[in-house]
């Protein structure tokens, strides 16, 4: 059996009316994930990025099955995660990618033990890791619209103390930037904005958003207003072909995405480096 | 005290029995006491791990005083930290470094005005560097990458600037045109406080201090350098080079131990 | 609550026989995993070996195919992420993780393909076969083999790779054939845990047991047992519980480190009580 079935029309994208409710979603998502996603590539938050969104999924498990609100289930779980991280990373102590990895093993296989045995809602395991095109209702939307102009905002606002602390922390902070703030609402912020991405890219790859196009950019980009811009184009492009690929093959946008932004990464890079090779920053014994 | 133009000027950095500590700890320094005037300069003289970045970071604020005070007067100072790698590859421009000292505005929220735009660009005309204002902070040479950092504290105007080991890998020519640089900073008023190596160089600065986990003498550079004060500073690593009599001034380098992590 | 019961079962006995061969090899493995600080490379390695496991389901193969492929090309992956300066090794390596997770499960998930996605990514020990445990056995022995040849530069490197050097033994070999006994763990031990939760087995036992023990021998030992007697609880409560499987496996093995953990800050606080001298 084929299962490439006959390419969609693009034009379905906009016809069909739950289509139309995705793309715009993954728009939406698209301007948050470029633009958070250049700060999380920037200041190394890639890894957290992806955990924030794993972490949460034993809370949308229960709220599935309860009819509580999963985003607010996963809100809580993600900015619980933000806070620890925030906390251990002030008090010196680095928890390790050992605690971090265990405490993502539990959140998976707590979450897949509440669904297939303790609430028996198995059949929901794919689209809470995976994301939907097809149940996205006007709330998730909502949620999206609110997350992209918070990202918006706060690149406004703090994207200057952002770049000046990334650059380079100790001289920021004796310039009067406020670095804790700052970097606590960063993580809050990534935080926020996985979570309105949960529906529909799933709880396992946020980072398709959040990561990979804003990487993407970074290979392009030589500036940071580029960067921001450049990831923002690349996130929305991706988000929109992802969709097209997930409707075509009859698959939930989460992975499509994900392949999409992956194939468009390894193609930047090769691209770039056969045009520039590798130059070497100027480098002196220190 | 009396400043080079005759007539009294306010210290621009105080400390008085100065202990910092990290997190409220054993102390990683203590017994700090000295005065600086402004239009002045001070070498402070140490090991790794005695206390060199740790005052620095005592005098903006980020530690607070376990003991005794510290003040800066003239607003925040400036900040020149060691160079970390990590930096080379954020893409920002040596304008864009220049512009960050604007920050100190206070008003952080807020974009770039036109006027901090053009303070920008003089003070890389300034250090010499106009021509390199879109060029990558990355692919600048140490010493460039240095004067950019100037370049920042005087957008930032800062009456006083801490350099923490500014000469570290930089060739002898930029090291030397950095170093006028320091003297024209100087002669405007403001005060330089700069941590170094090189025990020589500390002859030119019109102060020294010498640290260990504690201050371990202060003065002018011609008399404080004594052999008994550099051994006391950096346990047995100096090699003397020449002594003017017994307790007097010595020449000396110290013996440094690179740490390389692979 | 029979104790005898799931022995009876020959699916759940040879449940038990895999994941104690696994949680034997693997909990002792992992000590060293953690002390060379490999768990994200680890984590990396697992979650990007999943299109290999599904495509060895696709076609038929036998998984342990499918993971050793996956593995392989996972390792490829990271390894050309790592050398890219330009964004980062951290976000490279995110970059292809994604990707191939995201390729796995697109592979898995289309209508045509058949559905034991949860079963790869969450493992399956009930479903081991011959196959499976004449792996896991091999692993055992094999690897336990290489684990006592290398112990000694192992050690050394692990305690001060410069002076390690100075030995004779060359830090750069010794990591290389971590790695590979990594990748070797990875591909064997997927199949019973899946390829989410495979990293429980590789270094819950280790922390579990971490820093109970002064020589790094006895600690690979008690991490040995941890590991083999959490598989046998885990295994015990699916089939008490009625819970799945692979999960509950991980879950004790997860449950034994956040047990030592808990263990050892409660000796560190009834330690450090405040002395009344200055």
């Amino acid at each position: 059996m084929d299962p490439f079935g006959a390419l969609p029309a693009p034009t379905d994208l906009v016809e069909l009316r739950f289509m139309r409710t995705a793309l715009v979603e993954l728009a939406l998502l698209g301007v948050a994930g470029g633009l958070l996603g250049a700060w999380i590539v920037l200041r190394r938050l890639a890894f957290f990025a992806h955990a924030v969104g794993t972490a949460t999924f034993p809370g949308l498990v229960v709220a599935d099955a309860t009819g509580f609100s999963g985003t607010l289930a996963a809100l809580a779980v993600a900015l619980g995660y933000a806070g620890g991280v925030e906390r251990a990373g002030r008090s010196g102590r680095d928890p390790g990618d050992v605690a971090t990895a265990l405490l993502l093993v539990i959140a998976l296989a707590g979450g897949v033990v509440l669904a297939s045995d303790v609430f028996e809602s198995g059949a929901g395991v794919d689209r809470l890791l995976f994301g939907t095109a097809l149940g996205l209702g006007t709330g998730d939307l909502w949620i999206a619209a609110a997350a992209a102009a918070a990202a918006l905002a706060a690149t406004v606002l703090l994207g200057r103390a952002w770049t000046a602390v990334g650059f380079d922390t100790a001289g920021g902070d004796a310039l009067g930037v406020p670095v804790r703030t700052a970097d606590r609402l960063l993580l809050g912020l990534v935080a926020v904005a996985a979570v309105a991405a949960l529906p529909a890219v799933g709880a396992l790859l946020v980072a398709s958003l959040f990561v990979v196009p804003a990487a993407t950019a970074r290979l392009l980009t030589r500036s940071v207003g580029g960067l921001l811009a450049t990831a923002v184009a690349v996130a929305v492009g991706q988000g929109a072909v992802g969709l097209y690929v997930s409707l075509w093959l009859d698959v939930p946008p989460g992975p499509a995405v994900a392949v999409v932004g992956a194939a468009a990464y390894v193609a930047v890079a090769l691209a770039t480096a056969v045009r520039a090779p590798a130059r070497p920053a100027p480098l002196e014994a220190a | 005290m009396p400043g080079a133009l005759g007539g009294l000027v306010t210290a621009a950095v105080t400390a008085e029995g100065l202990a910092v500590s990290y997190g409220g700890g054993r102390p990683a320094l203590e017994e700090v006491e000295f005065e600086l005037a402004a239009g002045s300069s001070l070498c402070v003289l140490g090991p790794n791990g005695g206390g060199k970045t740790t005052l620095f970071r005592a005098l903006t604020g980020e530690l607070p005083a376990l003991r005794g005070t510290v003040a800066v007067a003239g607003g925040r100072p400036a900040y020149l930290a060691q160079t970390e790698r990590t930096r080379l590859d954020f893409p920002v421009s040596a304008l864009d470094v220049a512009l960050m000292g604007s920050l100190a505005n206070g008003r952080w929220w807020l974009p770039a005005r036109r006027s901090d735009r053009d303070a920008a660009r003089a003070a890389l005309d300034r250090v010499g560097l106009a021509d390199r204002a879109s060029d990558r902070f990355g692919e600048l040479s140490g010493g460039q990458r240095q004067r950019v950092l100037i370049a920042r504290a005087l957008v930032q105007d800062a009456r006083v600037l801490l350099l923490d080991e500014p000469l570290a890998g930089v060739d002898p020519a930029s090291g030397e045109r950095i170093e006028r640089l320091f003297g024209e900073l100087r002669d405007e008023g403001r005060a330089l406080l700069v941590s170094t190596h090189d025990v020589e160089s500390a002859r030119a600065f019109d102060r020294v201090l010498c640290l260990n986990g504690a201050q371990i003498a202060f003065g002018d550079p011609a008399t404080a350098l004594t052999r008994d004060v550099l051994e006391r500073t950096y346990g047995g690593e100096i090699v003397v080079l020449e002594e003017d009599g017994p307790g007097g001034a010595v020449r000396a380098v110290t013996v440094q131990h690179h740490h390389h992590d692979h | 609550m029979d104790l005898l019961e799931p022995l009876q079962s020959g699916i759940e006995r040879r449940a038990l026989a895999e994941v104690v061969m696994l949680g034997a090899f693997c909990g002792a493995f992992g000590c060293w995993v953690t002390t060379f600080r490999l768990s994200y490379p680890a984590e990396s390695l697992a979650h990007g070996l999943l299109p290999g496991l599904v495509l060895a389901a696709l076609a038929g193969l036998p998984l342990l195919l499918g993971g050793v492929a996956g593995v392989a090309v996972a390792a490829l992956a990271v390894w050309v992420a790592g050398r890219d300066g330009r964004v980062g090794s951290d976000t490279a390596t995110a970059v292809a993780v994604t990707g191939l997770l995201g390729l796995g499960s697109l592979l898995a998930l289309t209508p045509a393909a058949p559905a034991r996605l949860e079963e790869l990514l969450f493992g399956d020990p009930l479903g081991v076969t011959d196959g499976d445990l004449a792996a896991a056995a091999a692993l055992a022995l094999v690897g336990g083999a290489a684990l006592v040849a290398l112990h000694r530069p192992l050690a050394a490197v692990a305690l001060d790779a410069t002076g390690a050097r100075a030995l004779g033994v060359r830090p750069g070999l010794v990591r290389l054939a971590l790695l590979g006994l990594l990748a070797a763990a990875l591909a064997v031990a997927v199949q019973g845990l899946g390829s989410l939760l495979v990293l429980a087995v590789l270094i819950g036992p280790a922390v579990a047991v971490r820093g109970l023990f002064s020589t790094p021998a006895r600690a690979m030992v008690a991490a040995a047992a941890v590991g083999a007697l959490a598989g046998v609880a885990g295994i015990y409560a699916s089939s008490w519980l009625g819970t799945a499987a692979g999960a509950s496996v991980a879950l004790a093995l997860c449950g034994a480190a956040a047990l030592g953990a808990l263990l050892r800050w409660l000796a560190g606080r009834s330690r450090a009580a405040p002395s009344p001298s200055a």
